[in-house]
């Protein structure tokens, strides 16, 4: 302890930078961590925070609503499935609307013909849709309150959309997202698309029996019907097309400062102790233990880190105390800045691995020649 | 009669083998009493140093039998040795004596941190290195750091420090030989004073034949082997 706090003490600004490197590095990373998950919540927040724990898809549909179509055969086998409580039809698309009248943009409706299925599973304000035409809109783009006029094309029948209330991270395909029932969603089909036939549904949202285990239900409709792709909330959310991609480029930039950190970390403090070899091996001739030399090394190296450590999640809590990031949702996560401050002090000491093998090394003969350095 | 601070018996060092072996040190016999001042005066690479090293468990010979205090020190293990450093005896060295970045109390007081946790005197510590500053006329530069004292009182310092531990016999080696003489005199003059007053022995390695005269005995030493 005295050692390595009298170095620092004489020595401040040098280990300063290194703290101010470290927390810097910490809150690229939380940064960056929170812009996936963010990202993420954007493209599957809808099917992530809805209230089916089990969704289907038809095989061919890549686990997209957009591009799954489930047929009337589909539909009757999985309300035969044993275990099956209640399944709720869904039809969702991208449409122009104008919000209060304002200028055109995209925005993706998502209807059921069930309230409690495929519906955001928490409100943060206002209140769930009951009647036809009442929506609850993502929270980042609507207010309560709002009306969404879906713009029609042709001879196409304008609908309209009251925002009753709204959820957090319900995004789907980083759009602005209603969702309200099915009949409106229909609405919305034909004021695109007048001459349409039939309104496809696009999934399923099922529920299944109390006590059956979602995952073990998905099993058992694929089973029953081999066209259908079923899955839980979670795996839908997981595996749909683009997520994985988003996760694995983000993995590839934390493996690189998964490296960084230790090389920084590990390359001061390996400069650090080759400049004072020579009052090591003074010490060492002396009679200090290596054990109390590599216990002021790893010290320095945690007392510095974990300054870092602070001064990143520090600037992480204040870059996301906005909570928004132009439209991306940057929140702030204590157990990721927790976990990502304990795998900083880890890397740091396994950074200074270097260094420590040199002070164990010190031959305390090289005192009397001066040599050792 | 107490253990002499020194007994070294058929000491060798050799560096090397076969054809290039070099003695270093070939020592049939020394002993130095419990409170004897020893100067050891030879000329460049005849072993002084390597007699200290020896002496001080700083290296280990390679034949022959070393005890200090009346402890055999020729089987101790490294980390035993470390220990031993530590606990019984006092290095002023040739070159590097201090570290810069600790003021001079904190390189007396770092001795006492030296062992780890369980082997520290705190307070006593404390006690003892503010009274040896005082004895060694640094009391007003106990705060400063190497760099900011003059090679005299760095000397003074390494001094301190080399009495820490209240050692059995302290090892000088060439302490003067970065002073001019005036000072020189006055250090040695110092370490005489200070090892009378504690009863300690001493071995001050020196090229000086001027400053051999305040100690109570000189050794002289040529190609490793004590001529006298
Ligand atoms: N590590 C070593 N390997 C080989 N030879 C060595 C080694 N260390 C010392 N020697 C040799 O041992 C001999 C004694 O060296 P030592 O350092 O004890 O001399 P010294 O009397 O202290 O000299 P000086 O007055 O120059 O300090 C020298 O010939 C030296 O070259
Ligand atoms: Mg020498």
């Amino acid at each position: 302890m005295f050692l390595a706090f009298h170095e620092i003490r004489r020595g401040p600004v040098r280990f300063s930078l290194l703290a101010l490197a470290i927390g810097l590095l910490l809150f690229l990373v939380l940064f960056q961590q929170a812009i996936q998950n963010g990202l993420i919540t954007s493209f599957v927040g809808a099917l992530r925070n809805q209230s089916a724990p089990v969704v289907v898809f038809s095989l061919d549909g890549q686990r997209t609503l957009q591009g799954s179509t489930v047929s009337d055969d589909i539909d009757a086998k999985v309300r035969e499935v044993e275990g099956v409580d209640a399944v709720a039809r869904a039809g969702q698309g991208t449409f122009t609307v104008t919000i209060g009248g304002g200028d055109a943009t995209d925005a993706s409706i998502l209807g059921t013909d069930d309230p409690g299925l495929g519906r955001p599973s928490e409100l943060s304000g206002g209140r769930r849709a009951e009647a036809e035409g009442e929506a609850v809109g993502s929270e980042a783009d609507f207010e309560v309150g709002d009306e969404v006029s879906v713009v029609a094309s042709g001879d196409g029948e304008a609908v309209v959309l009251t925002v009753v209330g709204v959820a957090r991270d319900v995004q789907l395909s980083v759009e602005p997202t209603l969702f309200t029932d099915l009949a409106t969603y229909e609405a919305s089909v034909r004021a695109v698309n007048p001459q349409a036939p039939v309104v496809p549904v696009n999934g399923l949202f099922v529920r299944p029996a109390d006590g059956v285990d979602p995952a073990e239900l998905a099993d058992r409709i694929n089973e029953a019907a081999p066209d259908a792709d079923a899955v839980t909330r979670e795996e839908a959310a997981r595996t749909a097309p683009g997520v994985a991609q988003i996760r694995q480029s983000f993995q590839i930039i934390f493996a690189l400062y998964g490296m960084v950190v230790p090389l920084v970390t590990g390359l001061f403090f390996l400069i650090v102790t080759l400049q004072k070899a020579r009052s090591l091996t003074l010490l060492r001739a002396i009679g200090a233990r290596t054990g109390v030399l590599a216990t002021a090394l790893v010290t320095q190296v945690l007392a510095v880190t974990f300054l870092g450590v602070i001064v990143g999640i520090g600037l992480y809590r204040l870059v996301t105390s906005g909570g928004e990031l132009s439209s991306l949702t940057v929140r702030f996560d204590p157990a990721l800045a927790i976990g990502w401050g304990i795998g900083f002090l880890v890397l740091a000491v396994v950074g200074s691995l270097a260094s420590l093998r040199r002070v164990l090394r010190i031959d305390p003969m090289d005192a009397t020649t001066g040599a050792g350095t | 009669m107490t253990d002499p601070a020194l007994q070294m018996t058929g000491v060798r060092k050799v560096y090397g083998s076969g054809d290039q072996e070099v003695v270093a040190l070939d020592c049939d016999e020394l002993t130095i009493a419990e409170d004897e001042i020893v100067a050891l005066v030879g000329p460049s690479g005849s072993g002084k140093t390597t007699l200290c090293s020896i002496a001080g468990g700083l290296l280990q010979a390679t034949e022959g039998t070393v005890e200090v205090g009346g402890r055999d020190i020729t089987e101790l293990s490294a980390s035993e040795l470390t220990d031993f450093r530590r606990t019984a005896v006092g290095f002023v060295f040739q070159t590097v004596n201090l570290v810069p970045f600790l003021t001079a109390r904190e390189n007396l007081l770092v001795v006492d941190e030296l062992g780890g946790r369980r082997s520290r005197n705190g307070a006593k510590a404390k006690e003892r290195a503010d009274q040896l500053l005082d004895e060694l006329g640094l009391t007003d530069r106990a705060g400063n750091l190497s760099s900011e004292l003059s090679g005299g009182q760095r000397q003074r310092v390494a001094i301190g420090r080399a009495l820490m531990n209240d050692p059995a016999l302290v090892l000088f080696d060439e302490p003067t030989s970065a002073l001019d003489s005036k000072l020189g005199d006055q250090v040695v003059k110092l370490i005489r004073d200070e090892m009378k007053s504690r009863g300690t022995a001493a071995i001050i390695v020196t090229h000086d034949d001027r400053i051999t005269h305040y100690a109570d005995r000189t050794v002289h030493i040529e190609d490793g082997r004590i001529t006298d």
